[in-house]
């Protein structure tokens, strides 16, 4: 397929993953803030949404926090903002992806603009419209594995779609941790895993429940867990042997071994789960890698200006 | 008047065919679709017309106009009640279109080589090479199968009589046909089972006719060539159907960044490396194509393509250097051309057109000019015309000023009231101005029309503006079996 054609299918599953974990995230900060964790730091959660460059913004209740996260149009990591850039990434590929796809992507594009929305997100339940927004992530992944067909558009979708999930959730499990303490750890360890859809794995799988060395092996090591960086990566390295009938030797040959090495590092790591120092290390050497591959990935295949 | 209860508010224009009302009855062909809006209500046409603007959102399907404030895209006006034509009147039609593009398609191949035509004095020398799409690059350019016009979008409009005038051709990026498409699926879903009840003839053809014409132009011997259709991208007012086209082809659609001249071949950049090209479908206008030949500040096409065409390695469609065909200035001359090269007397009439170079016709034409609508040869979208019947004197005397600057640059006709037909608007059935494009393919087996075309309404009441840039929609178009 064209170059500029896959990066763009790339970028669009990476800003769609991208909106799917902020809406999780911001569902459950909310709850959490309603609940248990009172004088919830906003400031910080949208610190640590926003990109560095962004001047700071100033909040000081959930709702300037869920307009600035959601809806300003302004801000760059808004929800808004990313479904902006998905939508145009798939106008300019609408050849490619199928007319179901598309419509689904306008579809989210209107209720993400929709007066109604913003009035739920701010004037009344806001849980009810991040619910509505997080529907249609799950439609616009059901309409690719209904109706996409299996070639390489349906590969690159996959590889941006599991890059973003292997960064969040890298980025996530560090969030969290950057803010508990010996005594709030359970319950940040609660919202780290229900913002992942992980809490009743957890809860079945790990029978003393919020242990911080379980955590860890469940965001990192478990590929059991659809969010765990090790499946992410697993899923990178599966789908990227779909692209050798269609690739260069010497480019899919040097794409392949970093796939391999990325995930082989993750599966066969020895670092000790208790040693809090290690597994930092381990997590940023992990993101540095995942990145490393997102960029070979534009140099050998998207590589077209 | 019949159905009285839903054309309350149907008043026609003095002087103007009506195609659905004949004096006060309703014409034969529209019968039997009113028949089955007999039981509806103005309530069921309200509804119908909103489920019509949601699937148009929810499908963005859009049309981008230039100079628009609030965005780059808008839904284009669409209006839910078809455009009806007859078997017999289609049958014209078609004939005329078939004999006008292929007398078009020679004199392209005559001006761009001996000249015969203008060496027998039937078309003055002056006006073809003054003519700013003329094209010097393209003289002695032998084109595949020798057809220039492989897609042509020919304008028609209805006078008071009832008689079909060719308004202009179209012979360089026509566009449209995706609304075509896109409005028949609009109409099955807004009025169920009409379309079988009313025999209208299909038009979902169209994709793979154009696909298959343009197989055939490749140069390279092989049974899968690569086609392409180029666009110059999102922000350009038809991209919309560029990727309908593409999609419903199965073809890839390129930018010119995508693409790549070498060894005067072309070649698109994937995934896989360098993939020859062999057919490039352009809606890229012909100054754009090659910043090496033509403007050098194009960012949408690609350097060196001229090269590669001249080569004979890759097949352009349209050909470049249509536009000296369907300038405004040499349309008058089209009648002659038909009989020049075919021998034949023209099936279409043509609008009287004068010229304003002729200071005979200027004067005449500004004397009255509350009947006449001046245009730019070389203009679409309706921009730079002058409607005489709705103008200040001041505006008048400015517009003169820039025709007495570069008279060559302009033509005026008389007003022709077009025909309306009933639309939908403001809750009430009422008649609107419209014209017609059919759509001609040209390929190696002969020329197609797909029995429809986009019917363009001008939505303001009275207006005789139907391009969509200035306020106009469009209808679907019903082309009965007979």
């Amino acid at each position: 397929m064209l170059s500029r054609v896959a990066d763009s299918v790339f970028w669009m599953a990476r800003y769609l993953e991208r909106t799917d974990n902020v809406l999780r995230l911001l569902r459950t900060d909310y709850i959490a803030s309603q609940d248990e964790i009172l004088n919830f730091d906003w400031q910080s959660v949208t610190d640590t949404l926003s990109t560095k460059s962004e001047t700071p913004i100033v909040v000081t209740s959930y709702r300037e926090a869920l307009y600035h996260l959601v809806l300003n149009k302004d801000h760059d990591a808004s929800v808004f903002t990313n479904i902006v850039r998905v939508r145009e990434n798939a106008r300019s590929v609408q050849d490619y992806i199928t007319k179901e796809l598309w419509q689904c992507l306008n579809d989210y594009y209107h209720i993400v603009r929709d007066p109604h929305t913003e009035d739920l997100l701010l004037q009344q339940d806001p849980v009810t419209a991040l619910d509505m927004l997080l529907r249609e992530s799950i439609i616009f992944y059901g309409t690719v594995e209904v109706t996409m067909n299996r070639g390489d558009g349906y590969t690159f979708l996959n590889l941006g779609k599991y890059t973003e999930r292997s960064l969040q959730s890298l980025d996530l499990l560090e969030m969290k941790w950057d803010v508990a303490d010996e005594v709030t750890e359970p319950v940040s360890w609660k919202y780290l895993l229900y913002a992942l859809s992980g809490f009743e794995f957890h809860t079945k799988f790990y029978k003393n429940a919020l242990q911080t060395e379980d955590v860890i092996h469940q965001v990192l090591f478990n590929n059991q867990f659809p969010h765990s960086v090790s499946y992410s990566l697993s899923q990178i390295d599966r789908y990227f042997q779909r692209l050798k009938e269609t690739s260069l030797t010497d480019n899919f040959k040097e794409m392949e071994f970093l796939a391999g090495k990325m995930v082989k590092d993750i599966q066969y790591t020895m670092v000790n789960r208790k040693d809090s120092v290690a597994v930092r290390e381990l997590i940023i050497a992990t993101r540095n890698q995942i990145l490393n591959f997102s960029h070979k990935l534009t140099t050998l295949y998207f590589g077209y200006t | 008047m019949p159905f009285s209860t839903l054309l309350t508010d149907y008043k026609t224009p003095p002087n103007v065919w009506d195609e659905m009302c004949d004096q006060q009855a309703i014409r034969s062909h529209y019968q039997v679709f009113l028949q089955s809006l007999k039981n509806d209500s103005i309530a069921e046409l309200v509804k119908k017309n909103e489920l019509a603007k949601k699937l148009f959102m929810s499908q963005g399907i859009t049309f981008t106009v230039y100079s628009d404030g609030e965005g780059i895209e808008k839904i284009f006006p669409f209006d839910i009640l078809p455009r009806i034509i007859t078997a017999t009147e289609w049958s014209i039609i078609e004939r005329g279109i078939k004999q006008r593009v292929k007398a078009l398609n020679i004199f392209l191949a005559d001006v761009y080589h001996d000249q015969f035509i203008i060496k027998d004095g039937k078309i003055p020398a002056a006006l073809i090479l003054s003519c700013p799409n003329f094209m010097k690059e393209m003289v002695g350019v032998d084109v595949s199968h020798g057809i220039y016009t492989h897609i042509s979008g020919i304008d028609l409009i209805r006078d008071s009589d009832g008689s079909f005038y060719v308004l202009e051709d179209n012979l360089r990026t026509p566009s449209g046909v995706s609304y075509m498409l896109e409005n028949r699926s609009m109409t099955y879903r807004i009025f169920p089972g009409s379309l079988p009840k009313n025999n209208v003839r299909s038009v979902k053809d169209y994709p793979d006719l154009l696909l298959k014409n343009l197989m055939a132009l490749s140069k390279r011997a092989i049974s899968n060539p690569t086609v392409v259709l180029l666009t110059p991208g999102i922000y350009n007012s038809a991209y919309f159907e560029h990727t309908t086209l593409a999609r419903l082809m199965g073809v890839e659609l390129v930018e010119g960044r995508d693409l790549v001249v070498d060894n005067a071949k072309v070649y698109m950049k994937t995934t896989a490396g360098l993939k020859q090209v062999d057919v490039i479908y352009r809606r890229v206008d012909d100054d754009f194509l090659d910043p090496l030949v033509f403007n050098p500040k194009s960012m949408l096409g690609v350097p060196g393509l001229y090269f590669a065409f001249r080569s004979g390695n890759v097949a352009i469609i349209n050909a470049p250097g249509n536009g000296v065909a369907d300038d405004k200035a040499v349309y008058p001359y089209v009648p002659e051309m038909i009989k020049y090269y075919l021998n034949e007397e023209p099936i279409l009439k043509t609008v009287p057109t004068y010229s304003m170079s002729d200071p005979e016709h200027f004067s005449l034409v500004f004397s009255q000019i509350n009947k006449m609508v001046i245009k730019k040869t070389n203009e679409s979208g309706g921009y730079g015309m002058l409607m005489g019947n709705a103008v200040t004197e001041n505006e008048v005397a400015e517009y003169k000023k820039e025709v007495e600057k570069n008279p060559r640059q302009f033509i005026a006709q008389p007003i022709i009231s077009l025909s309306t037909v009933p639309c939908f608007i403001d809750n009430k059935i009422q008649p609107r101005h419209v014209d017609l494009r059919p759509f001609a393919l040209y390929g190696p087996q002969g020329i197609e029309i797909v029995p429809g075309g986009l019917t363009r309404v001008a939505l303001h009441e009275g207006s005789l503006v139907v391009n969509s840039s200035q306020g106009g929609g469009s209808k679907d178009t019903w082309v009965l079996a007979g």
